[in-house]
């Protein structure tokens, strides 16, 4: 707002004093990281090294990152492909109960994942599921009502006319999907398969309840493992860690912060 | 005229086996998480455990996990500390620091803005586990809010997560949680037209007054939708408290999620448990329904 000068000199001066508070805890983390004599207090290194993060690639965290990898990329691109192949009829025919069935999606996105918690881990107990796979589909069942809903919000913005003009130039259902409406929609999908990566990244609870041993937690249960631990803590370690853990999630961000408002457009839900 | 609209994409309806095949993998996923809900409920009403003979010869208990939520120690407890950590992380902190970030920021674009928005963004971005790794290290007796502040101010540090966990936990996710708050009115604010404020300016309003009496009633559903949002999420919110606290000390920072997580996984009471989590469904479910009418409204 353009008030007086001494007006928005105080803002200024009050917003980067917050900005610096914000950050703070980062600081923190990359003098740890780097240092590798970390002791977890604030101290400036006397050497800088990547021996934390040489650490923090290598053994079981190595395998920690690459566990959350799969998990990440394959429940993303299942759910996304589940997400298509339903998404675009549902775009496009009008099936008998089609609203009830948009609320219902609407209704189960907002329960809360813990409700299913107890009946999800039972039933992996009984298939043998509570690995990696296990969690990759249950994280799937529980992302696809909002990855439907978004798709076929962005279905609904791919012009009719084209497929009608496609059609009568004699192409059949196949080439319409994948030469017409895939591409024109490649922008929400590829925001829907960066939501849903990062989502499954950065979920804690079904891998903690899912894994059974060190060699198969994704980084999040990881790194909870290791700073959960009582008595001497790692801080160096943990902070390289913790910022190989983070920075898929923030790149991609960064990365797709143009195409973001129309992913957050489609959060918005439309009957 | 729904069948005249079919006949017209002729690709459409001649290829409906087709169409109905690819629908098919979605709808039994669904259908698996319908069911898993309704198995919610049914356990709810059996003493299934998670080890022992009870997580084979389970039997049906009526309504006594629901006497239990009631009558003994824990339930209502936690139901009370999740509505202070809502009402303090998410509704107060949260909304009110968001909004006046986005209010202080609109219109400008200067570095400021972008230093301010990449800040709070970074909190957001990061993973709840790391959020909660840096939190708990923050607040260390050797952190840095004891390194930087407590003890050159000459006091002894201070334990934070033992002596205020509550506290803690809450100004943890104020930090990780504003991002949205601000995207979300950011938005809202960039949606008043500018005459309307100018007006405003002309007949002599205060900067306060144009936030308190013009913009704050125009993007009164915005506010109305995000309190919502944030009010579900944040109270099916498990990560941040759990991976900080597990819940203690005690029983200080154990909100339902947590409670629920502990009841189920580490006592092995999954029928009590499936009680917990039926009544976080009533609750959010009602949540949900008058978020649903509130969107319906405007039509």
């Amino acid at each position: 707002m353009e008030a007086n000068p001494a007006h928005s000199r105080l803002t200024a001066i009050a917003l980067a004093f917050m900005a610096v508070i914000w950050v703070s805890p980062f600081s923190w983390l990359f003098l740890n990281a780097f240092n590798p004599a970390a002791t977890g207090s604030l101290a400036i290194p006397q050497s800088i090294g990547l021996d934390n993060f040489a650490q923090a690639v290598s053994g079981n965290a190595g395998r920690q990152f690459l566990n959350s990898m799969l998990i990440a990329a394959g429940t993303a691109t299942l759910s996304v492909v589940v997400g298509i192949a339903a998404a675009y009829p549902l775009s496009r025919l009008k099936i008998p109960g089609r609203n009830a069935f948009l609320w219902t999606l609407v209704l189960l996105r907002m329960l809360p994942s813990a409700g299913v918690l107890v009946p999800l881990y039972f039933a992996a107990q009984r298939g043998g599921l509570l690995n990696q796979f296990g969690v990759i589909v249950a994280l799937t069942i529980l992302n696809l009502p909002f990855t439907l809903l978004l798709l076929k919000n962005f279905f609904d913005t791919v012009p009719i006319e084209l497929e009608e003009a496609a059609y009568v130039e004699g192409a059949s259902l196949f080439q319409i999907v994948t030469r017409i409406v895939l591409p024109m929609s490649r922008a929400g999908i590829a925001v829907v398969w960066f939501f849903s990566f990062t989502g499954a990244w950065n979920e804690f609870l079904l891998p903690l309840i899912f894994s059974r041993v060190e060699a198969g937690f994704p980084m999040s249960v990881g790194l909870y493992a290791a700073f959960g631990q009582q008595g001497s803590v790692q801080y160096g370690f943990l902070a390289a860690y913790s910022i190989i853990y983070a920075a898929p999630a923030v790149g991609v961000y960064f990365l797709l912060r143009r195409n973001m408002n129309t992913g957050f457009a489609g959060v918005g839900v439309k009957g | 005229m729904s069948l005249m609209k079919n006949q017209a994409n002729p690709w459409l309806t001649s290829n409906l086996l087709v169409l109905g095949l690819g629908m098919l993998p979605a709808l039994l996923l669904i259908g698996v998480l319908l069911y898993f809900t309704a198995w919610a409920f049914a356990f709810s009403f059996t003493d299934l455990a998670l080890v022992g003979r009870k997580s084979v010869e389970w039997s049906w208990v009526g309504l006594q996990n629901f006497e239990r939520l009631f009558t003994r120690r824990g339930f209502l407890e936690s139901l009370w500390t999740t509505v202070i950590f809502v009402f303090f992380s998410a509704i107060v902190g949260q909304s009110v620091l968001g909004f006046l970030l986005a209010a202080l920021l609109r219109g400008t674009q200067s570095t400021i803005r972008t230093v301010v928005e990449v800040c709070i963004m970074l909190g957001w971005l990061l993973p709840d586990i790391v959020a909660a790794f840096l939190w708990s290290a923050t607040t260390s007796q050797t952190g840095l809010v004891n390194s930087l502040i407590i003890v050159p101010l000459g006091f002894p540090p201070v334990n934070f997560i033992n002596d205020y966990a509550l506290p803690v936990v809450t100004i943890a996710n104020i930090w990780k949680g504003t991002a949205w708050s601000y995207l979300l009115f950011s938005a809202a604010l960039d949606s008043v037209s500018r005459e309307v404020v100018e007006a405003a300016k002309v007949d002599g309003a205060t900067p306060f007054q144009r936030i308190w009496l013009v913009m704050l009633p125009i993007i009164r559903p915005h506010i109305a939708t995000n309190m919502l949002f944030i009010t579900i999420w944040t109270f099916t919110y498990f990560p941040l408290i759990f991976a900080m606290t597990g819940g203690g000390p005690g029983t200080q920072t154990q909100t339902l999620a947590v409670f629920l997580y502990n009841q189920s996984f580490s006592r092995g009471n999954l029928g009590f448990g499936s009680a917990i989590s039926v009544a976080m469904l009533v609750i959010v479910g009602l949540l949900s329904l008058v978020y649903l009418r509130m969107l319906r409204e405007p039509k």
